[in-house]
């Protein structure tokens, strides 16, 4: 499968939840997809799960989907069993698995030897964890987790490689800085939230 | 000191100062102060694996709307140096980090952590006060908060054995 097929799917079947994209490629894939203010882009590897867990308990009546990857997974193994822990119904975590650092040299991660992501997730506790054979089964498992109140994990084997990789490096660049998407996504949030998310700067006069 | 209630003023400065949601990781040394935290039924209260997370958590629940705090022992707070300079400090994003000092003055067993805690703190830039008064527990805690709202980053409180209800 390739990540850019799967990330079509997913803008056509998210409606409006929030998205936090994980570093490298599926990042400027989906922004190429979906530009807006609705997503935010992480910039420490592995931080996304963690992310999107805050945001979804932050925001209990708003679907929160999180892009990560295997090596941001990897980065982050102890972030699973606090997932698990907390289970934000309200939360869906892709994994897009390439077996590789895609971004930072090609060079493979364990799963390219065995590691199974789903395996790990289910042991920490996360029950609706499971891996995605094709695109249709992908749809398929995706409605599921948006549609049920529970935390649920989709993990994808994609495909990966220098060819691949310059499909996503020819994409547009981002419009926004850093400091740019997040107030944008904040206020963001507000609209849908309708009210105030970014504190007031002080003094008050 | 069975009486001895620090932690709970800890945690009444937190709330004043409008803090709802805390990650924590344990020492046996923030035993009082995270039982405090789990007595506070208006803060949110998640359990870390490791201190990193934490920060990546609160930074999604103040996306969210929330005000939060870490509290964590200062190895942790080493723990969490890449995502509070690549998300917290890069992402413009007040954090409270509560941090307990461990290796400070008259400690036992953690004298290298305790000389590198202060260092890293001014290497990454991220303002500290040491808290070692009862008296001081209500207005650093609470303008440790109101710092780190005003200026968009992180603010750490090192607490020490004194405040914490820990000190022989």
């Amino acid at each position: 499968m390739r990540r850019y097929d799967c990330l079509k799917i997913v803008d056509e079947e998210i409606g409006d939840a929030l998205v936090i994209t994980t570093v490298g490629g599926a990042a400027a894939e989906w922004n190429s997809i979906r530009p807006g203010d609705g997503s935010l882009r992480c910039r420490t590897l592995g931080l996304v799960s963690s992310i999107a867990m805050g945001l979804a308990l932050a925001l209990p009546n708003r679907r929160v989907v999180g892009f990560d990857g295997d090596g941001a997974l990897l980065m982050n193994a102890c972030g699973l069993p606090t997932l698990a822990w907390q289970s934000p119904p309200n939360l869906t975590l892709l994994v897009f698995d390439n077996g590789i650092y895609e971004a930072s040299g090609l060079r493979r991660t364990a799963t390219s030897a065995g590691t199974d992501l789903m395996a790990m997730a289910r042991g920490a506790g996360v029950k609706n964890a499971a891996w995605a054979a094709g695109l249709d089964e992908f749809r398929s498992l995706l409605r599921d987790g948006l549609g049920k109140q529970s935390l649920s994990m989709i993990g994808i084997k994609t495909e990966a490689g220098v060819d691949y990789f310059k499909t996503w490096q020819q994409l547009p660049a981002f419009e926004y800085s850093e400091i740019e998407n997040l107030y944008r996504f904040m206020r963001h949030v507000e609209k849908l939230e309708g009210r105030r998310i970014v504190p007031l700067p002080g003094p008050k006069h | 000191m069975a009486d001895y209630n620090g932690p709970q003023l800890i945690v009444g400065a937190m709330r004043q100062a409008g803090i709802n949601f805390v990650c924590s990781l344990a020492d046996a040394n923030l035993a009082k102060l995270l039982a405090a935290v789990d007595a506070e039924s208006e803060f949110t209260h998640v359990t870390l694996c490791r201190e990193e997370e934490g920060i990546g958590i609160c930074t999604g629940a103040y996306v969210g709307g929330r005000a939060p705090a870490v509290i964590m022992q200062n190895g942790g707070f080493l723990n969490s140096c890449n995502a509070l300079t690549t998300t917290a400090l890069n992402f413009n994003i007040p954090i409270l980090l509560l941090i307990y000092y461990a290796g400070d003055l008259g400690d036992e067993g953690f004298a290298t952590l305790g000389s590198v805690t202060e260092p890293v703190l001014r290497g990454l830039n991220i303002r500290y006060y040491v808290l070692r008064k009862d008296e001081d527990i209500h207005a650093t805690i609470k303008g440790a908060a109101t710092l780190a709202v005003d200026s968009r980053k992180p603010v750490a409180v090192l607490l020490t054995k004194d405040v914490l209800g820990m000190r022989r």
